[in-house]
């Protein structure tokens, strides 16, 4: 298959805005850090940076190997990092949407994040070649299905022009429709094979905005609920229970897939359950922010036909 | 009052989650009054329905469950106000998640029974206990736990050669 290239000139537009937006902010006081991205050693690539000092702000880039979701710095899991008071962070809008469902789970407050917003064109699948071109075949999965390429809401948005995007094919709606049209024992049969590969590595886990458990039940031992070991039995309990402990919370970031050493496609399950509870209960992950998700609150007249 | 004991080829094992409130009472009911029902069903008890997690269903698989039910009071009448509320949504949402990794919906039961309820209890568990006798085994997680060894093949094919060179 032939593939596009994806316009990414604005990229340098949207550096240059993001670290004079940072220089402004750290100087007259709106914050003490700013959480961005920096250029990592290898070429092309980038690694998350929090940046104290407006000297700093030139470290500040933004490119399509911009991956990470930085929403992960701010949630209790790091609750030892010292928050010394306002602090900004450049997100993307599937990065937002899990600094909202924080918000909604009172793990943060607005009011103490100074957000810069990046209107984006996509970010690689992969960074195994960070330098890589963006392209129809090379970007992420989960921006083929984007819908909201200028997140809303925030303090600061760069003012670029937004290319017009290639024609992108939409690989998880392909895949669930592929998989839904399957028997039964076809599709226990490609998780087992999915399921089986994971080696308990739980990057999956530390990577994921919403997995800020103290303790995760999956560590528990007494009494023990889902088997450790990273064996097919204790790998499908595994999957299971993260499938369900993120139902109706996942902002859809696709980190934890990004992060699986084993290529397992942990975001179908993610997304295909996010489907079943917008239409069970007309609840989806967004830029409001929710008192209470679809599976932390009812309604009397909640449809119960599969109950007798 | 003799029921006739009939022997089957298969007895499935049926595990019934309840809640202490209304299911259990009703089961206690049909117990008092002397209704006969399959023998196959081993109940636990809880204090809610909302205190039911999914990952009780899976281990209840694991460890050689055919069935499952899970029992509580009906919508108003929680001992609790609205835990059956949010184990209504819970379990909604957990029917497609095992959907849609292969496992048979008619071998998980949901079902409100209160404590004036015994001949429902009955009619609960012997259908269930019938339907699943009519599907055989459950051997998808047993066969899981069984198996020892990682045995994904990978499909990238970089991970695959280094994995093959060890
Ligand atoms: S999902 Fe949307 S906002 Fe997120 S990186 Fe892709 S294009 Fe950007
Ligand atoms: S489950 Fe995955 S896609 Fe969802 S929020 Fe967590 S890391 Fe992002
Ligand atoms: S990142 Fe992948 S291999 Fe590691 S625990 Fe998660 S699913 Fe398993």
């Amino acid at each position: 298959m032939q593939s596009d290239t994806v316009d990414t000139s604005c990229h340098a537009a949207i550096a240059e805005a993001v670290r004079t937006e940072a220089r402004r902010i750290l100087s007259d006081g709106t914050v003490t850090a700013v959480i961005g991205y920096a250029a990592s050693r290898r070429k092309g690539s980038t690694q998350p940076i929090v940046i104290t000092s407006v000297d700093d702000a030139d470290k500040l880039i933004f490119s399509a190997a911009c991956v990470n979701n930085l929403a992960v710095y701010l949630t209790k899991a790091k609750k030892d990092v010292p928050r010394s008071g306002r602090i900004g962070v450049v997100v993307k809008s599937c990065d937002l949407k899990a600094l909202v469902g924080l918000m909604g789970e009172a793990q943060l407050k607005r009011e103490d994040l100074y957000l810069i917003g990046i209107p984006c064109t996509g970010v690689l699948g992969s960074v195994l070649q960070p330098a890589a071109l963006l392209t129809t075949a090379s970007i992420a999965s989960k921006c083929c299905e984007c819908t909201d390429r200028l997140p809303p809401g925030c303090d600061f948005v760069p003012s670029v022009q937004l290319p017009q995007q290639p024609r992108l094919e939409q690989r998880y709606t392909d895949e669930i429709a592929r998989l839904e049209a399957m028997s039964p024992a076809e599709r226990w049969e490609y998780w087992k094979e999915q399921f089986s590969k994971c080696i308990k590595c739980y990057a999956c886990r530390q990577v994921c905005p919403f997995c800020f458990c103290e303790q995760c039940l999956c560590d528990r031992n007494r009494p023990q609920m889902v088997e450790q070991t990273p064996r097919p039995a204790g790998n499908t309990a595994w999957h299971l229970v993260r499938a369900m402990h993120l139902a109706g919370r996942c902002a859809g970031c696709a980190e934890c897939e990004r992060v699986c050493p084993m290529d397992i496609p942990l975001n179908l399950l993610n997304r295909k359950m996010a489907r079943e509870l917008k239409e069970l209960f007309n609840s989806e992950a967004g830029f409001e922010v929710r008192d209470k998700g679809p599976l932390n609150s009812y309604q009397d007249d909640d449809d119960q036909s599969f109950i007798r | 009052m003799h029921s006739e004991k009939q022997k089957h080829d298969f007895e499935p094992k049926i595990i019934a989650f309840v809640c202490t409130w209304c299911t259990y009472a009703g089961a206690d009911l049909a117990g008092t009054s002397r209704m006969q029902y399959p023998a196959n069903v081993r109940v636990l008890k809880f204090p809610c329905t909302g205190r039911i997690d999914p990952v009780f269903i899976l281990k209840a698989f694991q460890q050689g469950a055919d069935g499952v039910l899970v029992s509580g009071c009906h919508p108003g009448d929680c001992h609790y106000i609205a835990g059956n509320f949010h184990a209504r949504r819970r379990f909604a949402a957990f029917r497609k998640l095992l959907e849609f990794i292969g496992v048979d919906l008619n071998r998980l039961q949901f079902s409100w029974v209160s404590a004036a309820e015994g001949g429902k209890w009955v009619e609960v568990v012997t259908d269930l206990t019938e339907r699943v006798r009519a599907m055989g085994e459950m051997v998808e997680f047993k066969d899981l736990a069984l198996e020892e060894q990682w045995s994904g093949s990978l499909n990238t094919p970089e991970l695959q050669e280094a994995y093959d060179a060890i």
